[in-house]
């Protein structure tokens, strides 16, 4: 039942986005397809500009492309570029596994970075180590990461040689983009992992545990590791957005043919329908995943599962 | 971007005993000014002297950001160009500090539309409820949903590439989390037993949420906007370093990242100052709006 | 304060009739105990040469007030500062082994096994993602004998029914947050004596209870005492439970010892000053602490007696039904009828879940009734009227219960003070700063605080602002909603005073919640008693206090602990029958969360 609005919530908010994008792109000044038509040296008559034109959809009001557009959405037709005339469907299909090994590979290490941090900022205490340990995410967070991934490929691309910077699908390249990318997000993850820890420390329960005489080992993993993890679950879906929208930059450093790519492409040459397409996907990857999180959390925490008893 | 990340305290203090016999306020905000850490003492002077770069760039270095020597393309940085030179012998230093007046504005245009924005919208949602909190609640959830970078970019490519728009996208693209905390913030505040004692005191729902609810659920926006102020300083930086924002001979932060990437192997400080530079800036904001945070929730 | 050791130690062996297995010395000794949080200049004492010992089999009573150190020393004897980041000196010897400097892995055996804890708020001490089989295995883990899972269940099984849970299957397999701080508590009792330690712990652990169910536990905790032989440290803030419950107290203030000595002697010679002002302000221990002042009030025709003019407030057959999410009715009010005479006390009395508070916010118009009707002076409570409930209200005041969250922390008391006067346009300017003034003065409040802000006030000053916030537009009838329950029982005995004073003096009448029967006995002239919604009995304090009636009223009373005991030990009465302790019924979530 709940499963069941929570879903219908998901795809309406995808439904919603893609009207958003899909207004908002139609401020766009101009198309490429009516640039080339206007260009005075393609000699098109004025009837071949009309065909060409209702062919793309372009003869129409907006609302009545919007309608267009969502009718043929729903059949599983995103359109046909604007500059390659190529199906957006296949455009955007070429360009997601490399996106998708890159996100994955940078979830994976934001993971292990925030689990480190979180560890580390338990163990070493309130001392100027462990100071040093809880400012490292703010330190992550603030560090641009074109900066990042420049300095990365500078030193072990160019200096040491580690991976090589003419093919961007090797593992070594995929490794430092995914570790680019990784950095801000884990500093998110890490932030909240901490804050959760420290919250989890100061609750009685884990005083109580301690009481009992359970080893501190024991007292982590079982009275504070799990209770912590909620948030930090949380956190992992609301992050698949920077995910997303960083790929943007660091696919055009490391150069490799991802979303990000064919996002840059398509703003550059104001190719609509693909820059909708891709927009909207990562909507809903993003709406997907955290409908994921949500109903997989009532598995972690048993507070969430019945209707509350007790205040 | 990263409203998650940010923890709101109760501001009425834990049920303890109160400090007996407490100091009068101003004695001690002045004692806490004193004892304030090291680094945020670093972080205040840096943001300081950026906005002294921003007000009066030519107090700071005589040197035309604009008008290169050729003969000195990419010096290396040494006593007489501190940053090094770019491609066409311009002082990267002398470029970094014109640059901050666009990057500084650009940032607070972006911050000032999201918390504007964002917070009109979310106290509107929090204190009105019903069908007006479904429908801005519908709106946020999509822009939350669209990766915020993605959605400047898209922002921008509606409005056309410049600065004023890439800062404008970015306000955009933080409007959902202003909205979502102020949200929060007013239905944490309505519900309180305050609200319900000036209520009983005959106050009217105008008096109430202007009064009382709007103080006590600004200041986390506040906290919030400190920290999105970094936050916008990188996305705007981001957006330009891929040709959003204002054209080359324009000296903005990012700017400078991108038009050094070229030359990255034989000149990297051309990369690593500016980039250098917008970190600096963005821990001092980050530690600040942290510092302000841990503050309120003593 | 080092006579504590002298006063102490001596009497442990004479006063203690178990203490016969460890021969003279004692399960444990602490002296000289020091605690500083923070360094150099920064460094705030909070517990200063405490000595005391507790004897096998026996209880000690560490007796403070809120900041008195007294959580500190239980912490500081558990060895749970330290990753507080606080500094402990002096010795806390265990069957008299050292133990304040044992590393952890040494003092890892001793946990449980032989120092056992019962942590105040039964919601937060157990870990809410985990069953309470599974933490009550954890404890199991700990006996030596119980090497297979089996023997382990065993423990858990017996430690739980023990502990006076009569379903103890489903208990391990339910979640903390689907039990009731009752079973909770139980829980918690039993986690610990699983292990079999000599030594329990045992910090205000019911404080966070309904007053019924308190009995219950502590009768539990006496009789495990009994059966078990184990020493209790048992940490309270109440008075007259020590009184009743140990053999040994500690009186503390500031961190420092006031007073220590065995119970009996204690109570009835004090000889601090402190220990005689904590002891004056029990209400249970003084019902007739502010007689004086109530006889002077002018009720009408003569003296004490209820006036038969038209009472001030009545409400009539009021019935309120909540729905809760799983469609279950839950009655808040069922038929509920009373009166207040004018410039008397009426009480509202119950355990949670009761349908006091609903009773109080209906009458404020903060609840909609479902039938039934309330009047103050003949108009009709109408919460669909809002211009009517405006009027009303100038008449008709609420004190919240706790003044914790009810001032705006954002205001400056005089402006706070002052808001109602603005709101109803009382006057001009200097009118309403006079009336400022004269409020301050009605609940004994300095002007200086006129500037500060809330958070920098003490718990009762800040009940006193909401007090003055109430009275300041000169209303006839307060609502007091249990106005001293979040506050210390020196602070709670001055705004009583204020509250009885007040009365006299305007003629007010008052609704006055509450759980705490010794505070209604001392200032309330009637009383309805409620149980889930519904008068169980009513009528004049005096009469249903020296009889009453209900079984319920009967229960509610004995579990007042009221007698400053004698040498001899209160008879100890097991837990009986009812051992599933106040069920969880989706109700008191709801009842609650409006309280």
């Amino acid at each position: 039942m709940i499963a069941l609005k929570r879903v219908g919530q998901a795809v309406l908010v995808i439904a919603l986005a893609y009207v958003l994008v899909f207004l908002v792109l139609a401020a766009i000044p101009g198309d490429p397809v009516s640039a080339q038509l206007e260009n005075p040296q393609a000699g098109y008559s004025e009837a071949e500009k009309a065909q060409i034109r209702s062919f793309y959809g372009l003869d129409k009001p907006v609302l009545v492309q919007l309608l267009i557009s969502i009718g043929n959405a729903l059949r599983g037709d995103l359109g046909i570029s604007l500059s390659t005339s190529a199906p957006v469907s296949s455009t955007i299909g070429e360009a997601i596994p490399s996106t998708l090994a890159l996100a994955a590979t940078a979830l994976v290490f934001a993971l292990l970075i925030a689990l480190i941090l979180g560890f580390a900022s338990q163990s070493l205490g309130e001392g100027r180590l462990g100071g040093l340990v809880r400012s490292l995410p703010t330190v992550f967070l603030s560090t641009p990461n074109f900066l990042i991934g420049l300095v990365l490929i500078q030193v072990f691309a160019v200096q040491l040689g580690a991976f090589s910077i003419i093919d961007p699908e090797t593992a070594g390249s995929t490794a430092f983009a995914a570790l680019t990318l990784a950095i801000p997000v884990s500093a998110q993850i890490a932030q909240v992992f901490i804050t959760a820890l420290d919250t989890t420390t100061a609750l009685d329960h884990t005083e109580v545990a301690l009481s009992r005489g359970l080893a501190p080992v024991r007292v982590f993993a079982r009275h504070l590791l799990r209770p912590s993890l909620l948030p930090t679950v949380t956190v992992c879906g609301l992050v698949v957005g920077e995910l997303l929208g960083g790929s943007l930059i660091t696919e055009t450093i490391f150069g490799r043919a991802g979303i990000g790519t064919v996002v840059q492409k398509a703003v550059t040459s104001q190719d609509v329908p693909v820059l909708q397409a891709a927009v909207v996907l990562s909507a809903a990857v993003f709406v997907g995943v955290n409908l994921v999180i949500d109903l997989v959390l009532p598995l972690l925490d048993p507070r969430l599962r019945a209707p509350r008893e007790a205040s | 971007m990263t409203a998650a990340v940010l923890t709101t305290g109760d501001p009425s203090g834990s049920p303890e005993h109160a400090p007996a016999g407490a100091p009068a306020q101003a004695g001690s905000r002045l004692r806490g000014l004193r004892r304030l850490p090291l680094t945020v003492w670093l972080s205040i002077a840096v943001l300081l002297l950026v906005l002294a770069f921003s007000l009066a760039p030519g107090l700071f270095t005589s040197a035309d950001p604009a008008v290169g020597v050729p003969d000195r393309k990419f010096t290396p940085p040494g006593w007489q160009y501190l940053l090094g030179t770019d491609h066409l012998g311009r002082d990267l230093l002398s470029r970094i500090i014109h640059g901050s007046a666009s990057s500084m504005t650009s940032a607070l245009i972006a911050v000032a539309i999201g918390v504007l924005v964002g917070g009109a919208i979310g106290l509107v949602a929090g204190y009105a409820g019903g069908w007006a909190d479904a429908v801005l609640g519908r709106l946020v959830d999509v822009l939350l949903a669209i990766p915020s970078f993605l959605l400047a970019v898209v922002v921008v490519t509606a409005l056309g590439y410049d600065t004023r728009n890439a800062a404008i996208a970015t306000g955009v693209s933080a409007v959902a989390v202003f909205a979502r905390l102020m949200r929060a913030e007013v239905l944490r505040v309505r519900t309180s037993v305050f609200i319900e004692a000036a209520r009983l005191n005959g106050g009217s729902d105008a008096y109430i949420l202007i009064r009382h609810v709007l103080p006590n659920a600004v200041r986390p926006v506040l906290s919030l906007a400190v920290l999105q102020f970094g936050l916008a300083i990188l996305t705007i930086a981001g957006l330009a370093f891929l040709g959003y924002g204002d054209p080359p001979p324009a000296s903005d932060w990012g700017l400078l990242v991108a038009d050094g990437r070229e030359h990255l192997l034989h000149a990297p400080w051309l990369v690593i100052a500016p980039g250098l530079v917008i970190a600096i800036v963005v821990l001092s904001v980050s530690r600040l709006s942290r510092f302000i945070d841990t503050e309120r929730n003593r | 304060m080092t006579s504590a050791d002298t006063d102490t130690r001596p009497d442990a062996g004479s006063t203690t009739a178990g203490d016969t297995e460890h021969g003279t010395a004692p399960l444990l000794t602490v002296e000289h105990l020091r605690v500083t949080y923070g360094e150099r200049a920064a460094a705030r004492e909070v517990v200063r040469d405490v000595s005391f010992s507790v004897p096998a089999g026996s209880t000690l009573a560490l007796i403070g007030e809120s900041g008195s150190g007294k959580s500190t020393i239980a912490r500081a004897v558990l060895r749970l500062l330290e990753r507080r980041g606080a500094r402990v000196e002096g010795s806390v010897r265990l069957r008299g082994r050292e133990i304040s400097r044992l590393r952890e892995h040494a003092l890892r055996p001793l946990r449980g096994r032989v120092l056992g804890f019962v942590p105040q708020d039964p919601g937060s001490a157990l870990n809410p993602v985990r069953t309470i089989g599974s933490q009550a295995l954890e404890a199991a883990a700990l006996v030596p004998e119980a090497r297979s899972r089996a023997a382990r269940e065993a423990l858990v099984r017996e430690g739980l029914e023990r502990a006076g849970l009569t379903d103890p299957e489903r208990i391990a397999a339910s979640y903390p947050h689907q039990l009731s701080g009752g079973q909770l508590q139980r829980v918690l009792i039993a986690l610990a004596i699983i292990p079999g330690p000599a030594l329990l712990v045992a910090d205000e652990p019911t404080s966070a209870l309904d007053v019924t169910v308190q009995k219950q536990i502590l009768d539990l905790l006496t009789s495990l005492q009994d059966e078990l032989g184990i020493g209790l440290l048992l940490i309270t803030h109440d008075l007259a439970l020590a009184a009743e419950r140990s053999q040994q107290v500690v009186v503390l203030s500031g961190g420092t010892i006031q007073e220590a000595g065995p119970t009996a002697e204690v109570f009835a010679h004090p000889r601090s000053e402190y220990t005689r002002r904590l002891q004056a302000d029990v209400p249970g221990l003084h019902p007739d602490r502010f007689a004086d002042l109530r006889a002077a009030r002018d009720l009408g025709e003569g003296g004490g007696a209820p006036p038969a003019t038209a009472p001030r407030v009545t409400a009539r057959d009021i019935t309120r039904t909540f729905r809760s999410t799983g469609g279950h009715e839950i009655r808040a009010l069922h038929g509920v009828s009373f009166s207040i005479a004018r410039g008397t006390t009426h009480a509202l009395v119950g355990e949670s879940g009761s349908g006091k508070t609903t009773a109080a916010r209906a009458l404020l118009g903060l609840e909609r009734l479902d039938a039934g009707a309330l009047e103050v002076d003949g108009r009709t409570v109408d919460p669909s009227d809002p211009r009517a409930l405006r009027a009303l209200r100038r008449d008709l005041q609420l004190v919240h219960q706790n003044p914790f969250t009810s001032l705006d922390p954002r205001f400056t008391v005089g402006r706070i003070v002052r808001e109602p006067l603005d709101m109803y346009r009382v006057g001009d300017a200097a009118a309403r700063e006079e009336r400022v003034s004269w409020a301050l003065a009605a609940v004994r409040l300095d002007e200086e605080l006129l500037g500060r802000r809330p958070t920098a006030l003490s718990g009762g000053q800040r009940q006193r602002v909401a007090i003055a916030r109430a009275l300041v537009l000169r209303p006839e009838v307060l609502v007091l909603d249990e106005p001293t329950s979040a506050l210390d029982v020196t602070v709670q005995a001055g705004i009583l005073e204020v509250l009885v004073r007040l009365q006299k003096d305007l003629g007010l009448t008052y609704l006055f919640i509450s759980h705490d029967l010794g505070v209604v006995r001392q200032v309330a002239d009637t009383l309805t008693v409620l149980r889930r919604g519904e008068v169980v009995e009513e009528g004049e304090a005096v009469r249903v206090f020296a009889d009453p009636q209900h079984e319920y009223t009967q229960r509610l009373l004995a579990s007042i602990p009221a007698h400053v005991a004698g040498a001899e030990r209160t008879t100890r009465t097991q837990s009986t029958g009812s051992t599933g302790s106040t069920a969880s019924t989706p109700g008191d979530g709801i009842l609650e969360a409006t309280a």
